[in-house]
């Protein structure tokens, strides 16, 4: 049935189509896989600096970011010698299930702790953990599906810092950032698909470029940003890109042909044209260096964390076709960005979350307000009206922006 | 001496800060220049060097490929040049026509590469200190004494700004009479967890890398990025921030030599160093003292890698104390001077520094042109490295030895202590061999 209602609903999507009043955020970087949430009614008029807080939960330390579906949200931290997978209410953060496995800490040279996020593919949620494990669980009831020991079965190292990155969920598969240029699981049994070299891998999440038969995988290594066949792992081209300690951890950003890298320790940025066989160099600069977040590209303009974070990282905004710094913010200690509804939503390092228009006319803060108060170096996640903000230490804060 | 005001201090600075001028004419020549050691600092001082324009990169060395291959692309992006890359500073120096070495290895290395470079003809700019023992230092001043080639050492702190207005204003008497002097640095830190050895990266020769130091088991903690903690390669904190600061401290004192040098530290929050067949922590001190008397002063050395700033003002610096107050030289906190009379007014000048790294490279290297050019001393010439080193090297040996030393600053040598001695010089690893000094 076909009500004037229902047709002006469509056609408002027409019209509109990159706005949603709610969407679920249920993997790493959003529903889009460009860290941009379509959420356009998100109440950020904080009166007197304060936000509304709906509720807070201690979830252990970690850089696990939020993912949510069904009114359930997930994340990572590290608490007692395991790492524990959390299911929360985003009413109230209440704990619906938890689930916890042996790791180590592994604070070397940071805090130490889980640095993936969960994935949520319909009924199930997958993990990854950093030692190489692939949990599946039920994610209304915390069950187990499956668990495998990938990097076992796949005779893959571990990189320096465990594995990062977030499984992708490609029609029936799961694409992991392990080995040379990835390996591939079958979402529903776990079975190894198809996998890589013994090369240590690198921290970005993989990027899908493409459909079907001829979608093609990105993935970073500790060497290079590698392009495979994604249904055989076959390589189809590789794009060398060394980086101090074998740190690529920013996802490739692929966009109208085009494809833009980024890595931190004076490495810097480049963007590639993709339309022939192999990348070819259009520009390279040193004024975007990604050391752990990706940029976001919101109309031709990339918002994005220059620098490393220990030693004081910039915010800064590029544009895309020319690599030119439009502009660019040095006292702000950014610690994770958004951008909802045209805004951007920074998490300061220090747990504040500033609100400005994404506009490469500058940084004009509209509101701001203290949220989780410690630091924090996990982007912000929006989802249903909500924005849940995570410290390293383990407090993620839920703000409540509905109307 | 008249009481200083805040003005009369900046203007004083102010007139100090130019940067040394270079003749006009001479910015054409390119000095064929050769990087040893193409990691963050010894890219830090060669982009200063092409910053400066007068410099076409010849050649690049590093026993890390990556490394080598990653600083190769970015000369190439900076100048156009296509530097030739090597494993090894031997063939570069057999290969091509150097003019100016950049010396940026860590420490075990610096006399070797250094030696070869002044063998082969270079000017050299080698990063402090000048050795990872004593004798090492002394072999690259005797070689250099026997040449006639500028030796500039990596102790940007002698020209930045604030530290030559700073200095000025405590040998103007700014702080009255100076009769005991504090460095120090202190950061945050905790226990540190022994880390597994694991095969070298493929992309690493990890032999070439230990090169006259023991040959111990690879740790990711070392390389890239770590070797300072590591007393096969360096000497820790002392023997890295430590060589700045005193460096200070002998600049005010006009190159004096400690009469008696006592060095007590550890590792009582790091915990004890760890060498097994399976896995490693570093090994240098945590937390160290080392008290140098002179003549008519005693200075000390103070670090500690826990506990952070505390209720202190700054974490980094030298304190000199004198009967008009007290003067602080920092980094990137300038330069402040407390009165004794707390009435009158603190008087404080910024820093002038190079970011991200908060350097005066630039400043520096165009000194070491100015020096090559006109056949000057430059501002940080080897004799002040290798006093600077030799001073925090005193120090390591104490600890060393767990007892005090004497040094006779004009032998060079510790009286009355053929152990103390003997730690002048280290053993090298085979084929590699102890540099003969003079």
């Amino acid at each position: 049935m076909s009500s004037i209602y229902q047709r002006l609903i469509s056609l408002l999507l027409i019209v509109f189509p990159g706005t949603a009043i709610s969407e679920d955020w249920y993997r790493w970087r959003g529903p889009h896989l460009d860290g941009i949430s379509t959420e356009t009614r998100l109440n950020c008029d904080w009166k007197n600096d304060q936000a509304k807080l709906a509720w807070k939960a201690q979830v252990g330390t970690g850089f696990s970011s939020v993912v949510v579906k069904d009114k359930r949200a997930f994340t990572l931290g590290h608490v007692d010698d395991q790492d524990v997978v959390y299911c929360l209410d985003v009413d109230d953060g209440n704990q619906q299930w938890k689930f916890g496995y042996p790791a180590e800490l592994g604070d070397r040279d940071f805090e130490g702790g889980p640095t993936s996020t969960p994935t949520i593919d319909d009924d199930r949620v997958y993990v990854l953990a950093r030692a190489g494990e692939l949990f599946c669980f039920d994610a209304a009831s915390g069950k187990v599906n499956w668990r495998k020991q990938v990097a076992d079965e796949a005779s893959v190292r571990l990189p320096g810092w465990g594995f990062s990155a977030a499984p992708l969920v490609v029609g029936e598969m799961l694409l992991l950032n392990m080995g040379e240029s990835g390996v591939a699981i079958d979402k529903r049994t776990g079975e190894l698909i198809w996998s890589s070299a013994d090369r240590e891998c690198g921290y970005a999440t993989p990027v899908v470029v493409g459909e079907g038969a001829s979608a093609v995988a990105i993935f970073a290594s500790g060497k290079a940003y590698t392009g495979v066949e994604a249904k055989s792992g076959k390589q189809l081209w590789s794009e060398r890109w060394l980086t101090s300690f074998n740190c690529n951890a920013a996802d490739p950003i692929v966009h109208d042909g085009k494809m833009f890298l980024s890595s931190g320790y004076n490495r810097g940025a480049a963007l590639f044209d993709m339309t022939g066989e192999t990348p070819s160099l259009i520009w390279k600069s040193k004024e975007m260096k990604n050391q752990i977040h990706g940029c976001l590209l919101y109309k031709e303009h990339l918002y994005g964390i220059d620098g490393d974070m220990e030693s004081g990282a910039r915010l800064r905004c590029m544009e895309w076709s020319t690599g030119e710094v439009v502009w660019s913010v040095d006292d702000l200690h950014p610690g994770g960005l958004a951008i909802a509804g045209g805004r951007l939503i920074l998490l300061t390092e220090p747990g504040e979350l500033v609100v400005a228009p994404a506009s490469p006319q500058g940084w004009t803060p509209t509101s701001r307000a203290t949220v989780t108060g410690r630091k924090s170096w996990t982007a912000p996640v929006i989802s249903g009206g909500r924005i849940f903000c995570r410290s390293i230490d383990g407090l993620v804060v839920c703000v409540d922006c509905r109307e | 001496m008249r009481r200083r005001t805040f003005i009369a201090g900046t203007a004083a600075a102010t007139a100090l800060v130019s940067a040394p001028k270079i003749r006009a004419a001479s910015k054409d020549k390119k000095y064929r220049t050769a990087l040893i050691g193409s990691g963050w600092w010894g890219m830090n001082i060669l982009r200063e060097a092409l910053a400066a324009g007068q410099t076409s990169v010849v050649a690049l060395c590093d026993v890390d490929q990556d490394r080598l291959e990653i600083a190769a692309e970015e000369v190439n992006d900076l100048s156009g040049d296509s530097p030739r890359t090597y494993a090894d500073y031997r063939e570069l120096f057999e290969k091509e026509d150097v003019e100016i070495a950049i010396i940026a290895t860590p420490d075990h290395w610096h006399a070797l590469n250094t030696l070869a470079a002044i063998e082969a003809g270079a000017h050299v700019f080698i990063e402090k200190p000048t050795g990872h023992t004593i004798g090492e230092s002394q072999a690259i001043l005797a070689a250099s004494r026997a040449s006639d080639r500028i030796i500039q050492v990596g102790l940007h702190r002698r020209i930045g700004p604030h530290h030559v207005s700073g200095m000025k204003f405590l040998k103007d008497g700014g702080a009255g009479d100076v009769g005991m002097v504090r460095m120090f640095v202190h950061s945050r830190g905790g226990i540190e967890n022994p880390s597994k050895n694991s095969d070298p990266p493929e992309n690493l020769d990890w032999e070439m890398y230990c090169g006259p130091a023991p040959l111990r088991p690879y740790c990711r903690q070392i390389h890239p990025g770590g070797f300072r903690h590591y007393l096969d390669f360096a000497n820790g904190t002392l023997g890295d921030w430590g060589v700045h600061w005193l460096d200070q401290m002998l600049w005010w004192c006009d190159q004096q030599s400690p009469k008696t040098v006592y060095s007590t530290g550890g590792r009582p929050v790091r915990g004890e160093a760890i060498l097994t067949e399976s896995e490693q922590t570093s090994d240098a001190p945590d937390s160290q003292i080392a008290t140098y008397e002179f003549e008519n002063f005693t200075a000390t050395w103070e670090h500690r890698r826990f506990a952070g700033q505390g209720p202190e003002q700054t974490s980094i610096g030298c304190y000199f104390f004198g009967d008009k107050g007290t003067f602080h030289i920092g980094w990137r906190d300038g330069w402040t001077f407390y009165p004794a009379d707390s009435k009158q007014q603190i008087i404080h000048q910024d820093s002038q520094l190079q970011e991200p790294d908060g350097h005066n490279m630039q400043l520096l290297w165009a000194d070491f042109l100015h020096s090559i050019e006109t056949g000057k001393q430059p501002t940080a010439n080897i004799e002040i490295g290798h006093q600077a080193t030799t001073a925090s090297l005193l120090g390591m040996l104490s600890l060393k030895l767990g007892r005090s030393v004497r040094w006779d600053g004009e032998k060079e040598q510790v009286i009355g202590d053929d152990e103390a001695n003997r730690l002048l010089k280290r053993e090298y690893r085979a084929p590699w061999t102890y540099p003969a000094i003079g």
